[in-house]
């Protein structure tokens, strides 16, 4: 066996693994929320509650990322691009978030023009993106979330609005690098930027390739994640 | 939020946990109709009974049992839910492997675990928004009625255009089951050319091909895999396109990496299997025909021949010492499965013992005699047509097990029945020198052209003259029967008793004893139902 393919090997051991932690996880969430279910108010809304939730998001969050990196490498990832309510799917998004905006207390709100409700991309793909935006932005936002919808030139631009301190000013600088993959002290947040750069650049009409943009400022003041999707 | 007390909801999985947690959830969201199963089987059954609203259903339902998809495609199929339920499929993880196996039948949406409350309000929501903007063409699909269909597309087009995109899978399906082929053409190469979609490319390419377009078929299933190298349909049509080029060993590559995709799919392994039988890949065929026995047991399109398949690639696996325990164990499985099955088919009957008999004819002369002589008895009274196919194994399976006579008897009958087709004629040529019985179809097969060139020309009276100079030396041939049939038909009243109805209907009445897997089964109904009425 030569080191390449003991490489390969390595990767689809810790990519199955990874896949048992999310079953596991997944198994852990089902429990904890019809255990939560048979407690009283008073006990269920509590500061640790809050904790419980937005960690098992982020792992869960997390461990979809892996995944995906993972069969990006090997060149699994299949593209099913179909048309979609936006609407639609930016509330199911803030859906699953649901519990933890409640309970730190964050005013989550979308926009999208009513002249395009609809949008055509991979919903699967385009929704781990976007679960790990929501997740980033909760960190750091103070009270608000806002999810924009627009149309740039026929492209379909996503933004995920924060009243946060915003990206550090290194990072807004630096950040094709961390779309490249090339920034080796990348964190959650730059593998995070690595892994929606790939998928927004697997969306492609007419030459034109999806790509992602990090800023500060927006309606909110703080933190700006933009996905451009043509 | 939406009002869902009066509505009917379907929880299906096989964890008790997972049923009570949705419950209670339902519970939350005021419904009050909540009925559960535990299996695809038994939630098929409570559909037969009562008209579910929503069905939650979970994809995997343990080993050797029916999946959600194909839950899901029996519900569609046999018609147990209309179309404006809504079918949310409940998944562990988004498995690839799932997700490309519904191109034809998909959920209304995929609900991944864990979820919570609000995702589900939310979905739920949502999908009856949906369902009631589609409400007019959902209401006409139930109807069957393709016209209705497209005619509602166009009227929710214009009343709202910024929803058009989410009608024209509807709209192509309806263009293509009224057989509008230059309009869908149209219609897909605008889709293609805005937003390449999946299945508008897979819909291309099947138009191309059914209309004998190959080339072009093939240079749009290359330019499709390049942007959706994923999607196992477009390697499948990759693969007829192939094998309608006799590059046979290129076909099967081709379904291998589809199934490499995505192999839960009878069809596709079935497919394979032969394939791979006709490459003398034993290993590959007997494989992928296991596979297709073990996924169709529990599925609508489990197949006999898949049984006979496999047990075939066995039988040509093995060595000349006969084959092993194991081996002959297998067979047998497969084969009783097949007798068991299909206690009223002849041919299938004759087919799995004289496979059978030939398994054994080495380790075991004594039963395979016994079997071969129950298949010869029952071949005798058969009347109806064996697949040509089918027809020339049992013949090349009979000269193995030394009943020369019979193997002879059947190839001139299959002479008789498709001699007018030269792909069989070379098959047959395989398997005898003898010219009596390579020629004995020649005559007819040339008075037949005939026939069609005079027919073409309009002289009615001298085709038939023709055709039935034809069918008189070969009464069981397909062709020209159908030939003769048409022939009678044009220009005929079919309301009033007629000499030329009655002679039609003798002939068409012959060729329906043919296998309805022959392509030209839906010609012989198309004249059946014009001669004997619908």
């Amino acid at each position: 066996m030569n080191e390449q393919q003991q490489a390969l090997d390595f990767s689809t051991v810790i990519a199955s693994t990874v896949h048992d932690m999310k079953n596991s996880l997944a198994m852990l969430m089902q429990a904890q929320s019809q255990w939560l279910a048979r407690l009283p108010d008073t006990a269920r809304q509590t500061p640790e509650q809050g904790v419980i939730d937005f960690e098992f998001a982020h792992l869960n969050g997390m461990l979809v990322q892996l995944l995906g990196l993972y069969k990006l490498g090997v060149n699994q990832m299949p593209l099913q691009p179909a048309y979609h309510e936006l609407d639609d799917f930016i509330e199911a998004q803030l859906a699953c978030h649901h519990e933890v905006l409640a309970s730190r207390g964050i005013m989550a709100s979308y926009e999208v023009d009513p002249l395009s409700p609809l949008g055509f991309f991979d919903r699967e793909l385009i929704a781990s993106v976007l679960a790990n935006c929501i997740n980033n932005a909760i960190r750091h936002a103070r009270h608000a979330i806002l999810i924009t919808v627009s149309d740039a030139a026929g492209q379909l631009v996503l933004t995920i609005n924060d009243d946060g301190d915003g990206y550090p000013a290194q990072m807004i600088e630096h950040q094709a690098d961390y779309v490249q993959g090339i920034n080796q002290s990348s964190g959650s947040t730059g593998l995070g930027l690595y892994f929606a750069g790939r998928i927004a650049a697997l969306h492609q009409r007419n030459g034109v390739v999806g790509r992602t943009e990090i800023n500060n400022g927006g309606p909110l003041g703080g933190g700006v994640f933009s996905l451009y999707l043509p | 939020m939406l009002s869902y007390h009066q509505k009917r909801f379907l929880i299906v999985d096989d964890f008790s946990d997972f049923r009570s947690s949705i419950r209670s959830m339902l519970r939350e969201l005021g419904v009050k109709d909540v009925d559960t199963a535990d299996s695809g089987e038994q939630a098929l059954r409570m559909c037969s009974q009562k008209a579910y609203d929503f069905i939650l259903q979970d994809f995997h339902l343990g080993d050797g049992k029916k999946n959600g998809q194909q839950v899901l495609e029996d519900l569609m199929e046999e018609k147990l839910i209309s179309h404006e339920a809504v079918f949310v499929m409940v998944t562990a993880e988004t498995s690839q492997a799932m997700v490309l196996s519904a191109l034809e039948h998909e959920p209304d949406a995929y609900l991944t675990k864990p979820f919570n409350r609000s995702s589900l309000a939310q979905r739920l929501e949502r999908l009856v928004q949906r369902k009631t903007l589609l409400k007019p063409i959902l209401q006409a699909l139930d109807r069957g009625k393709p016209m209705e269909v497209f005619n509602a597309c166009i009227a929710l087009c214009k009343q709202d255009i910024r929803y058009s995109p989410l009608c024209l899978r509807y709209r192509a399906d309806a263009l293509r089951d009224l057989n509008q082929t230059e309009a869908l053409e149209r219609l897909y190469d605008s889709i293609i050319a805005d937003r390449p979609l999946p299945w508008a490319y897979v819909g291309l390419g099947k138009l191309l091909f059914k209309r004998g377009q190959v080339s072009q078929a093939k240079g749009l299933y290359e330019k499709a895999l390049k942007t959706f190298p994923m999607m196992p349909a477009l390697y499948d049509g990759m693969a007829d396109v192939l094998v309608a080029e006799g590059d046979t060993k290129g076909a099967q590559q081709v379904l291998e990496e589809a199934i490499r995709l995505s192999p839960l799919a009878v069809r596709r392994q079935a497919m394979l299997g032969k394939l791979a039988m006709t490459n003398e890949d034993f290993d590959t065929a007997s494989r992928a025909y296991r596979q297709a026995v073990s996924q169709g047991a529990q599925s609508r399109f489990k197949d006999a021949e898949s049984n006979l398949g496999l047990a075939h690639a066995l039988i040509s696996k093995g060595s000349e010492r006969g084959l092993d325990t194991r081996t002959r164990l297998e067979i047998n499985t497969t084969l009783s499965a097949v007798a068991k099955d299909n206690p009223t088919d002849p041919g299938l009957q004759i087919r799995a013992r004289l496979m059978k008999a030939t398994s054994l004819l080495l380790n075991d002369a004594e039963t395979a005699d016994k079997l071969t002589e129950q298949a010869l008895l029952r071949l005798d009274g058969m009347e109806q047509f064996m697949s040509a196919e089918a027809a020339l194994l049992v013949a090349k399976q009979l000269q193995i097990l030394g009943q020369a006579e019979a193997g002879t008897s059947m190839l001139k009958n299959c002479v008789e029945i498709y001699g007018d087709d030269p792909a069989v004629m070379k098959d047959i040529a395989k398997l005898t020198d003898d010219p009596a019985i390579l020629n004995s179809g020649n005559a007819a097969a040339d008075l037949n052209r005939e026939g069609v060139r005079v027919y073409k020309t309009g002289n009615l009276q001298e085709a038939r003259k023709i055709f039935r100079k034809a069918l008189a030396m070969q009464p069981k041939n397909i062709s020209i029967a159908l030939n003769m049939a048409q022939s009678l038909l044009h220009g005929t009243d079919t309301s009033v008793a007629s000499a030329e109805l009655d002679e039609c209907r003798m002939s068409l009445k012959m060729v329906g004893l043919m296998p309805e897997t022959d392509a030209r089964f839906p010609r012989y109904q198309k004249l059946k139902s014009k001669a004997f009425g619908a």
